[in-house]
């Protein structure tokens, strides 16, 4: 019999606890943690129990169990608010739900959630050690969410052979922009929403071609202004031309 | 005047430090524990009045353990604090005592109100539990029911307080209604107005599905029922005066209902104010109302703005199907000069509205792309209300979210810049089907195993964290299928892809697969190894869906080969038992599917299906001179038969041995052509009863007369219609009624044919009607009337000398095992070859079609 089995099966739970605390420090996390769940009604209120909610919250996050994880965390730092442990603890609740965020091409509920815990313990602890590593994961985690963003707004543009609709593309390219302001995939952005635009008002009917040259010629300017050493330039050098030539036709006609 | 910000004396409190705790009340929990537990800590400083202490007191509540729980600042010592903790225990419900009813409810109540013994007996409970079962019994129609609620402190030898709890229910006597007496209608009689409260009915014995009772609610809405009625009649100003309840010694009540029905009014003229959009006229046309007609408040609301079905054709959905959400429509009176009333309704059409960001939440399996690319409502398009009904159904017929669970959400509605966002919200549901079988069948034991993953990510195959427990999320189908018993072997490999490329929805499928047949050895009862028949085939194929005519259309192709060998393999079927055969096929096909909205449970739409299977007309450019071959096989036919008894034994197997040669000749290259047609259409009738007539034709013929219509390829009907594990291209038609593949033609001799019919046609009408739909199982119920029937050649081709049956089934759809059903059918018809007696009752097991 060992050890833990004893100790499991037994009624004492001072040995509980040492059996527990020895199967952590030991790397065994879900037998402790097995053990924790056991005693953790019977030391509510006593002053051993700061220390067992810890170790306790921590066996899952250790055993890779984040949901849990995040709420013994969240537990322990509303009932031990000044607790040495409180910082660490909020840190390692916040990162459980980054844990927890699923890639970027499904459901991003989860991100949203670990992005504001993450921002949440920034503010609250601005000279944590862990300050360092929750930027990073914010930054990761809002990386996400672009991609996710982007890839939409891409798919839209891809597809757009089938689905006739330039306006998906440019309007969701539209909104990345303007939510993403610093991202990495900006330039593409803008290129491709340029593309969108111009094919649009190429291929348009005559009664709403001259609105969407305009439009077109405005994205290449903000691309242009960006973007002047792209590797897009010369397909944007063409496209403006192209534009400028069926624009003359509107100005000769008026 | 002038006015000044309100001080708040909260933020004004003093600081202290604590210098001692104390507490005081009726606990068993210990001092340390309550004080541990407020967050207070003796030496720490806090403010008075001030956050902390509210903190203490809000934490000691939430623990859900305490009464009474009070904060006392006892004295102040310099900036010293001693406070003191005044709370008692909540008492532990320890047993609960019920008087007034069943010994079997008592039990439901108790799991109803969650009164288990050690819960905390608060107010909130006692109360909650009390209203809880008044109404409950009030909504049976026990008006008068009386429930009172009693704890008494219980003793124990344990310090925790408990208390025992009494529930006296008094239900009384179930109130009906003796009587309804109306007064001051003439023109519409009482029975009309009773006919008109839908819920509370007149005391009558012979109406068993709604029994007599009165619940006030329901009473209420009846009212404003009896006032919809005459609306509708005209009588707008319709009204009652005054209600009245009077009980009666025998436990019943009489309703009295006073009412004055003024005069009858008639629509004037209609005048459309506010439309810049639609002309008068395009409005009039959905409106549908004209001048002098009974004035019908009811109907003017529905064509106005019909609440009850979302796809009206009514002037709301006009506006909001072409963008414009915040479009509001009113209608308003504007003379009522001799009982003529002029209506005026008046339009604020607003600014026609796009989408802005289109979102899709709840996706935790399926990938963002595989959804967004069946959204018909994409940013910057025009607002339809009609192509957000589209993207539900098409979401729905995904089938991988739950279809009875698809929301929609719109946020951020923005009149000013005519914006607004589109949340979908979808459920994930299991899709994929294992099927696992093992049974004994044909004198020996069958195992199958069937996997199919309806979601499949093929590209995360070599992922194994992408394991949970396959790779989902990418749209692709995946299934395999291994079957076997002693006498055959069939291993299948199919994969679909539905957007190849990811442009445009092009479905690319593939499959492989491969069957072995032995064939039965008499002498041990045992499949004899040596006699068997191989088939091995591949097949790839592209679907695309068309714009023109309309987008429900699909243009599907495919290309697939197979290779049949067969050796030793005896059986009559074909006169050469070793040799060989390879189809070499191209498909192409229209269909055309926009039933709705549940695939597993459709109530409308309807679904078109017509193929051709192609060969190479080999015989055109073959330099082979099959009408000889023909010839020469008549002749040696005739010797094998040997009729007039004039040819030798040897003479005789020599021809059959010719025989062979020509036939392996003729099928070394299949040559048919295949063209079939089927048709169902989906139609509720009421509620959610749906008809569905279906009706299929098929055709197997040749380029050339000489070479014959090929014994592969063939129509097989009857009974279950699940495909065999045969894979010669035989297709099994479904009729129910008569045994699997019992209705075999009949040839010019008067005998009946074994290897299936040439030419086919079907009818069917089917009844449905839904038990549940819930997401875990659906199941409905259906009753249906068929008739079918297969001939051998397009002379004697009669499509109404059907077969006919009818019968009952029962269908069951579970996510993990896809449709499972029985049917009991009767055949009305007898079976080729097997006397004149009916088909009569055939049970039929269903596994993963549809009918």
């Amino acid at each position: 019999c060992s050890p833990y089995q004893k100790a499991l099966n037994g009624d004492d739970i001072a040995s509980k606890f040492t059996v527990g605390e020895d199967l952590y420090n030991k790397g065994k996390y879900l037998k402790a943690n097995r053990l924790f769940e056991q005693i953790m009604p019977q030391y509510r209120g006593k002053p051993q129990a700061e220390k067992l909610s810890f170790l306790y919250a921590d066996s899952y996050y250790k055993a890779k169990d984040y949901y849990l994880a995040g709420y013994q965390f969240d537990r322990f730092s509303t009932t031990y608010p000044k607790s040495v442990k409180a910082e660490e603890a909020e840190f390692l609740s916040a990162k459980s739900s980054y844990m927890l965020s699923p890639m970027y091409s499904k459901e991003q509920h989860a991100t949203k959630d670990a992005i504001e815990k993450l921002q949440v313990f920034i503010n609250t602890y601005p000279n944590s050690p862990y300050l360092e590593e929750a930027n990073q994961l914010v930054k990761e985690l809002d990386g996400k969410l672009e991609k996710k963003a982007f890839d939409i707004a891409y798919q839209y543009y891809k597809t757009v052979e089938y689905t006739r609709d330039y306006n998906a593309a440019i309007k969701s390219f539209d909104n990345f922009i303007f939510e993403f302001p610093g991202s990495k995939l900006r330039e593409q952005a803008l290129f491709y929403r340029l593309d969108s635009a111009y094919n649009l008002a190429i291929n348009s009917v005559e009664r709403k071609k001259e609105e969407r040259l305009i439009k077109a010629k405005s994205y290449y300017l903000s691309f242009v202004n960006k973007y002047a050493n792209s590797e897009y330039i010369d397909k944007t050098k063409d496209m403006l031309e192209n534009l400028e030539e069926e624009l003359k036709k509107y100005s000769t006609k008026s | 005047l002038s006015t000044f910000a309100q001080e708040t004396t909260f933020t004004k409190g003093n600081k202290y430090t604590i210098a001692e705790i104390t507490v005081n009340g009726n606990t068993s929990f210990s001092e340390q524990t309550i004080v541990t537990y407020s967050g207070l800590r003796k030496g720490s400083e806090v403010q008075i009045p001030g956050e902390e202490i509210s903190s203490a007191i809000k934490k000691l509540w939430n623990s859900n353990l305490f009464n009474d729980i009070d904060i006392y600042l006892l004295k102040v010592e310099g900036s010293n604090a001693f406070l003191e903790i005044r709370l008692s225990d909540l008492p532990e419900l320890n047993a609960v005592k019920i008087t007034g009813v069943k010994k079997g409810k008592k039990e439901t109540i108790i799991k109803e109100n969650k009164l288990d013994k050690g819960v905390k007996v608060t107010e909130n409970l006692i109360t909650t539990t009390k209203n809880y079962l008044q109404n409950k019994y009030k909504k049976d129609g026990f008006t008068n029911a009386k429930v009172n609620i009693n704890t008494i402190e219980a003793v124990d030898s344990l310090p925790r307080s408990k208390v025992n709890m009494v529930l006296a229910i008094d239900k009384g006597k179930k109130v009906k209604v003796k009587d309804i007496v109306f007064t001051g209608n003439s023109v519409l009689t009482d029975s009309k107005l009773s006919g008109a409260m839908k819920n509370t009915k007149k005391r009558n014995f012979l109406r068993i599905y709604k029994r007599s009772k009165y619940i006030e609610e329901d009473y209420k809405t009846d009212l404003t029922s009896i006032i919809d009625t005459y609306k509708e009649n005209g009588y707008r100003d319709a009204r009652i005066l005054s209600d009245s309840l009077i009980i009666n010694n025998d436990n019943t009540i009489t309703l009295n209902i006073n009412l004055e029905e003024g005069e009858k009014y008639s629509f004037g003229d209609i005048s459309f104010i506010g439309n810049t959009v639609y002309t008068d006229q395009q409005l009039k046309r959905v409106l549908r109302i004209t001048k002098g007609e009974t004035y019908n408040g009811v109907l003017l609301q529905e064509r106005i703005a019909d609440n009850t079905r979302p796809d009206a054709e009514d002037l709301t959905n006009l506006y909001q199907n072409n963008g414009y959400l915040f479009s509001t429509i009113n209608p308003v009176e504007v003379n009522a000069e001799g009982n003529v009333i002029d209506m005026e309704i008046r339009i604020s059409e607003g600014k026609p509205t796009y989408f802005n960001n289109v979102t899709v939440q709840g996706n935790e399996v399926t990938n963002d792309k595989i959804i967004y690319r069946e959204l018909r409502t994409r940013p910057g398009q025009l607002y339809s209300k009609a192509n957000v009904v589209r993207t539900i159904r098409e979401l729905s017929q995904l089938g991988f979210f739950d279809a009875e669970q698809i929301t929609t959400d719109f946020q951020n509605p923005n009149p000013n810049e005519g914006t607004i966002d589109l949340q979908y919200g979808v459920i994930e549901t299991g899709s994929s089907q294992i099927e696992l079988q093992g049974g004994y069948g044909s004198g020996s034991f069958i195992g199958t195993l069937g996997l199919s993953f309806n979601n499949f990510s093929i590209k995360n195959i070599l992922n194994r964290k992408a394991y949970k427990p396959v790779p989902r999320g990418d749209g692709q189908k995946l299934a395999l299928r291994l079957q076997a018993s002693a006498f055959y072997q069939t291993y299948s490999f199919s994969f679909t892809e539905p957007w190849l490329g990811g442009k445009k929805p092009v479905q690319f499928s593939t499959s492989i697969s491969h069957s072995k047949q032995f064939l039965y050895d008499y002498t041990t009862g045992k499949a004899d190894k040596d006699k068997r028949f191989n088939i091995t085939g591949i097949s790839v194929g592209l679907a695309k869906r068309l714009s023109v005519p309309d987008d429900y259309f699909t243009l599907s192709q495919a290309l697939s080969f197979q290779h049949y060998d067969l050796k030793n393999y005896n059986t009559g079927l074909f006169t050469f038992g070793d040799g060989y055969s390879n189809n070499l096929a191209y498909t192409i096909g229209l269909s055309r599917n926009n039933t709705y909205n549940d695939p597993v449970y459709p109530t409308g739409g309807s679904n078109f299906n017509v193929s051709a299977k192609l060969s190479i007309p080999y015989s055109l450019f073959n330099n082979v001179d099959y009408a000889a071959l023909s010839e020469e096989r008549d002749e040696q036919e005739e010797i094998y038969y040997d009729a007039d008894g004039v040819y030798t034994d040897i003479q005789s197997t020599n021809a059959y041995t010719r025989m062979g040669e020509i036939d392996q000749e003729r099928y070394k290259w299949l040559e048919f052509y295949k063209i079939k047609f089927k048709a169902d259409w989906y139609t509720r009738i009421v509620d959610k009863l749906v008809l569905r007539p279906s009706l299929e034709f098929g055709f197997l013929g040749s380029y050339n007369n000489d070479r014959g219509v090929i014994p592969f390829e063939r129509f097989f009907l009857g009974g279950d219609g699940l495909a065999s594990y045969s894979l010669d291209g035989r297709e099994t038609i479904a009729l129910r009624g008569y045994e699997n593949q019992s209705l075999q033609p009949v040839d010019e001799d008067g005998n009946v044919t074994s290897d299936g019919g040439s030419i086919y046609n079907k009818f069917s009408l089917e009844l449905r009607y839904p038990i549940t739909l819930k997401p875990a199982a659906k199941i409905y119920m259906l009753g249906f009337l068929e008739g079918g029937v297969s001939y051998n050649n397009f002379k004697d081709y009669n499509p109404f000398d059907l077969k006919r049956s009818a019968g009952l089934g029962l269908r069951l759809f579970m996510p993990a095992f896809g449709l499972l059903g029985i049917d009991f059918g009767y055949g009305f018809d007898s079976v080729p070859g097997q006397g004149t007696a009916v088909s009569g009752w055939q049970t039929h097991f269903i596994i993963g079609q549809q009918f």
